[in-house]
């Protein structure tokens, strides 16, 4: 059962999250659980980043279809968790590095200013909101560059 | 997944539900129209949460399936409905739309605080995940106020709208249908009107004396305001176009 295991995981993996294209909701650290029984019923558990996005039902087809075509695959349920709450402490540090050379998006870790993704600088915040549910609008205090920071 | 809640506690979730459902739709209303870009973006992304928080809620007293979600959401006869006049309220000002984000985030942080620790599990993961973004919410209105207050002219036009609301805001603390039950069975620590005077002391703390005058007349949230026909039709105005479409 190992190796259906990995193949859905990577199947799982093999979705990206409509926001950024090219990175995988499972290194967003969207995915929560994944149970695959000895029949190969495969049961998926997602964490939404904010409650109110609109990708939800998106993401959830799109992971549908990528587990229903792994070879050996039974039922396949995939659904929102309640819990436990995202946090952008779920992103890898090479998925950071990713989204922000890709998207200049920076992550906060932390209380400290986000730096930015072009300079390095520290940026300061301009809107507390931004295109996303996620997302909030920085400014670099060194190269102006506008730059978007991922939050939890 | 549904929670197994009796009648009562249904109603009394429900009036948590549609408060913000309604204040999501409310905020939504704003979205290109707002006095500059970064409130636009705000209360689009707050209204966003809002719906999201009652969709959460939605599902838990309906189930996974979303043709019954929406039909709670949308298909209940007016007098089914249990929000509250102050998210019904019709506005074009700004301001007030602006004061009453203020007063429903302020309000609802104790709302959500009493059902935090709930005896329905689902719902303290539901308030875990509502309070995460709700503080950005108090945290915009703050920030908003701190600008608003230093000026004498946006001051003035800012506290008359909290004298507008004042009593609307006081028929959000006032009991709801099952609330009686839901308290005895620990679904919520205490009732809502327990928190009235915290309430108060942190909106007076900001913007001194209110006068909050007599809650509107709304017989346990079973009667609608005059405003709320307009606003359900807005909200449904896509639905009602084709009845028998499938989404």
């Amino acid at each position: 059962m190992i190796g259906l295991e990995l193949a859905v995981h990577a199947a799982i993996a093999s979705v990206d999250d409509p926001e950024y294209p090219g990175v995988s909701i499972v290194d967003l650290g969207l995915l929560e659980r994944l149970d695959v029984t000895d029949a190969g019923d495969v049961r998926v558990g997602l964490i939404p980043t904010f409650s109110g996005c609109p990708a939800l039902a998106m993401i959830r087809d799109d992971v549908l279809e990528a587990v229903d075509a792994v070879d050996g695959v039974g039922e396949v349920e995939v659904e929102w968790l309640r819990s436990p709450v995202w946090t952008v402490d779920r992103i890898g540090p090479e998925t950071r590095a990713l989204i922000g050379r890709e998207f200049t998006v920076a992550v906060r870790i932390g209380t400290g200013a986000p730096e930015c993704p072009r300079c390095g600088a520290p940026t300061t915040e301009e809107s507390m909101f931004g295109p996303s549910r996620c997302r909030s609008v920085n400014r670099c205090t060194a190269c102006a560059e506008t730059v978007e920071v991922m939050r939890s | 997944m549904t929670v197994d809640v009796t009648p009562a506690v249904r109603e009394f979730l429900l009036a948590i539900a549609d408060d913000k459902h309604l204040m999501g739709q409310q905020h939504a209303e704003w979205i290109g129209v707002t006095p500059f870009l970064e409130e636009d973006l705000a209360f689009c992304s707050i209204g966003q949460d809002e719906l999201g928080h009652a969709a959460l809620l939605y599902e838990l007293l309906a189930g996974d399936d979303d043709a019954a979600i929406d039909s709670l959401a949308y298909d209940r006869g007016a007098d089914d409905y249990r929000s509250c006049h102050l998210v019904e309220l019709a506005t074009d000002d700004w301001t007030v739309a602006f004061a009453r984000h203020w007063l429903f985030d302020t309000a609802d942080q104790h709302r959500w605080a009493l059902v935090s620790q709930s005896t329905v599990s689902e719902l303290q993961d539901v308030a875990a995940r509502v309070e995460r973004e709700e503080r950005f919410h108090r945290l915009h209105a703050d920030n908003m106020l701190d600008v608003l207050l230093a000026d004498a002219t946006a001051r003035d036009r800012f506290v008359t709208a909290v004298a507008v609301l004042a009593p609307l805001t006081q028929g959000l603390f006032e009991p709801v249908a099952g609330e009686a039950e839901a308290v005895a069975t620990g679904v919520a620590a205490g009732p809502l009107a327990a928190e009235w005077d915290a309430f108060v002391a942190t909106i007076e703390a900001r913007i001194g004396a209110v006068e909050w005058g007599s809650a509107p007349s709304q017989a346990q949230r079973t009667l609608r305001s005059d405003d709320w026909r307009p606003l359900m039709a807005r909200m449904r105005e896509v639905i009602d176009l084709d009845l028998s479409a499938t989404w």
